[in-house]
């Protein structure tokens, strides 16, 4: 019984796999060239590498120069943002918190910048100190915050019957998106200070982050757009005829329908957010591919690019993929919803 | 009256947008000042007194900025192009092979996807370049003096590519395919399944079913998609400072920190963008409008 099955499933496989004299060949080149590589890689991942590079940076790559006395600090704003993310993924049937939890959201900010410089207690720490993952995790969270309201107010102003809201928004994110993000980064580092008041600074970190924000909500206005023109027209005319105003249309009409419509695109902006931070260690911030550069750049690990690469790559990737998930799996619940 | 409202608000935000520009532009004046730079182009015309490693036209330190930005230009229009075309390839590949029946061929386009579109671009470049190239022995691959591949580049048929150009063509290339193998799965899985069955019954060969029937009407779903893949590839084209190939962004750069001439090097960097920009665009647009002409006369 067991073997006719067997003997069943392999010839599926023979028909799928050897079909024609094309797929013969494919197959077989294709699983050679696997097994060698695989053989080989294997056979480089236990004896040849040395992986002391990564394992005596680990507190490097997650925070950074942090002062290894205040790196709790760090570890709760991460950890308190995993929990507040758990509990908007699975959401707990208080109605309380479901009320709060944008309000959670955006109190995530006010907490981070307060562990992170310090202050008002806790010693203060200086913003070239932050790094790591922490600094990704910061850059990601602050300037995707930031940028959602924006992104929202360019969608509208972009569909506005006033003229004058929807020239200068549709002016604002054609330009922003046919500008490479490393110039607005630039722009962010280097030209912000020259359109400033004299004696007003404003911190590195928080330069990147009004350059991403202004970068990332071009994208997210054209997202909602997206979502607002698959809005149907009943559900507005509907509104109206219900005596909704305006202002009430947009609150409890379009925001909600349209985030629920464009919530894949957002996702997929905040992962690519996420990679884009990246571009910050050209201009000199030491985030997690940051850290890896400077570890490269250092006698000691000279020449161990393979094992640092992996190692990032495999950092990004879990974190890029477990945010891909998420968004799946908001996307059916809000389709059942 | 309403309108009469309406035009009054409209009249304050351009009020307000002016003083918020006037703002700026007024402390960018102050710094100007302070700094004793002033705001000019009058330096693109000094000799740029910097060399560059890769140049498709004459060039030497002696010649002007304004040159060594054309020749960045060049580079980054070379680099550009000759991605475009290989992810184009690459992606129909990996996009047909997602859609195709070979299972293992699938496995392995769809790991390639996910991991190549969830890491950052710039650590992909890093890897071809400082792993990809520079990691090799010298004589990688040698082949009867036709193809070389060595940590000094690419080498074939009399062709040489030096090692930051290839590495730049192949990350870029790569990232992009993934995305592009994306928009072609799409623009193949929205045709209708009766569109397969019935040039089946119509008893036309796979081939000519493909052509004929199928890859026009996947067409207007793709050109779209692609569109967008084209633009991102320009734009992430700039990423090649990171690198060291000599693009026009990476020109920029050099200048700046020669000349600190930050706002004329950003107005002109925005610039050439926007044309780059409108430029594929329009292109695209053509081949839009030709391929939805194609549906027509099909249907």
């Amino acid at each position: 019984m067991q073997l006719k099955k067997t003997k069943k499933y392999l010839q599926k496989l023979r028909g799928i796999l050897f079909l024609n004299s094309l797929n013969n060949f494919l197959t077989i080149l294709l699983i050679s060239t696997i097994l060698i590589l695989s053989l080989r890689s294997f056979n480089w991942f236990i004896f040849n590498a040395k992986w002391s590079v990564i394992t005596t940076n680990i507190p490097l790559f997650a925070f950074g120069t942090f002062p290894s006395d205040q790196r709790w600090r760090p570890i709760i704003w991460i950890v308190s943002l995993l929990i507040i993310s758990l509990l908007s993924i699975i959401p707990p049937k208080w109605k309380w918190f479901q009320k709060n939890l944008i309000i959670a959201w955006i109190g995530m900010i006010p907490l981070g910048i307060f562990l992170l410089y310090g202050g008002l207690g806790l010693q203060t720490v200086m913003s070239r100190n932050f790094g790591g993952l922490t600094l990704t995790i910061l850059l990601t969270i602050c300037s995707s915050i930031f940028a959602l309201p924006i992104g929202i107010g360019l969608a509208f102003g972009r569909q506005s019957s006033l003229f004058v809201v929807k020239k200068l928004s549709s002016m604002y994110i054609d330009s922003m998106r046919a500008v490479p993000l490393i110039a607005v980064l630039f722009f962010g580092q280097l030209l912000i200070p020259l359109f400033l008041p004299l004696g007003i600074e404003i911190d590195r970190v928080w330069r990147a982050i009004f350059a991403f924000t202004l970068f990332v909500s071009a994208y997210i206005a054209e997202d909602i757009r997206g979502g607002l023109q698959a809005i149907p027209n009943t559900q507005l005319e509907s509104a109206k005829s219900l005596g909704l105003n305006q202002f009430q249309i947009i609150r409890f009409i379009l925001i909600p329908q349209s985030l629920r419509i464009a919530l894949p695109a957002l996702t997929n902006q905040v992962i690519g957010l996420f990679q884009n931070t990246s571009l910050m260690s050209i201009l000199g911030l030491v985030e997690l591919l940051g850290v890896g550069r400077s570890i490269l750049a250092n006698p000691k690990f000279i020449g161990q690019y393979i094992e640092v690469y992996i190692w990032l790559a495999s950092v990004y990737w879990l974190i890029c993929t477990i945010m891909a998930l998420i968004a799946k799996y908001l996307e059916k619940r809000l389709k059942i919803a | 009256m309403k309108s009469y409202k309406t035009i009054f608000f409209q009249i304050i935000i351009i009020l307000l947008f002016i003083l918020l520009f006037g703002f700026l532009i007024n402390n960018l004046i102050i710094n100007l000042i302070r700094t004793d730079l002033g705001f000019n182009f009058s330096w693109l015309l000094k000799p740029a007194s910097f060399a560059l490693a890769e140049h498709a036209l004459p060039y030497s330190p002696s010649d002007s900025y304004a040159w060594a930005l054309f020749i960045g230009l060049l580079n980054s229009l070379k680099v550009i192009f000759i991605s475009l075309f290989l992810s184009t390839i690459l992606g129909t590949i990996i996009g047909l092979s997602r859609t195709g029946n070979n299972i293992l061929l699938k496995i392995i386009s769809s790991s390639y996807i996910t991991i190549i579109r969830q890491t950052p671009l710039l650590l992909q470049l890093m890897f071809w370049y400082f792993v990809g190239f520079l990691g090799i022995k010298n004589n990688f691959i040698y082949f009867s003096n036709l193809i070389k591949i060595n940590n000094q580049g690419i080498e074939f048929f009399g062709l040489s590519l030096t090692s930051e150009f290839s590495a730049l063509i192949i990350g870029l290339s790569v990232f992009t395919s993934a995305f592009i193998g994306e928009v072609i799965r799409g623009g193949i899985i929205s045709v209708p399944k009766g569109q397969w069955e019935s040039y089946r019954s119509l008893g036309l060969t796979e081939k000519n079913g493909l052509i004929k029937v199928i890859i026009p009407q996947a067409l207007p779903a793709i050109v779209p998609g692609l569109t967008n893949q084209y633009l991102n590839l320009a734009k992430n084209s700039t990423l090649a400072i990171a690198i060291g190939y000599s693009d026009i962004y990476a020109i920029n750069d050099t200048i700046i920190n020669q000349t600190g001439r930050a706002i004329e090097c950003f107005i002109i960097l925005l610039l050439t963008f926007l044309i780059l920009n409108l430029f594929i665009t329009n292109f695209m647009e053509t081949i839009n409008k030709l391929v939805h002409k194609k549906k027509i006369y099909i249907n």
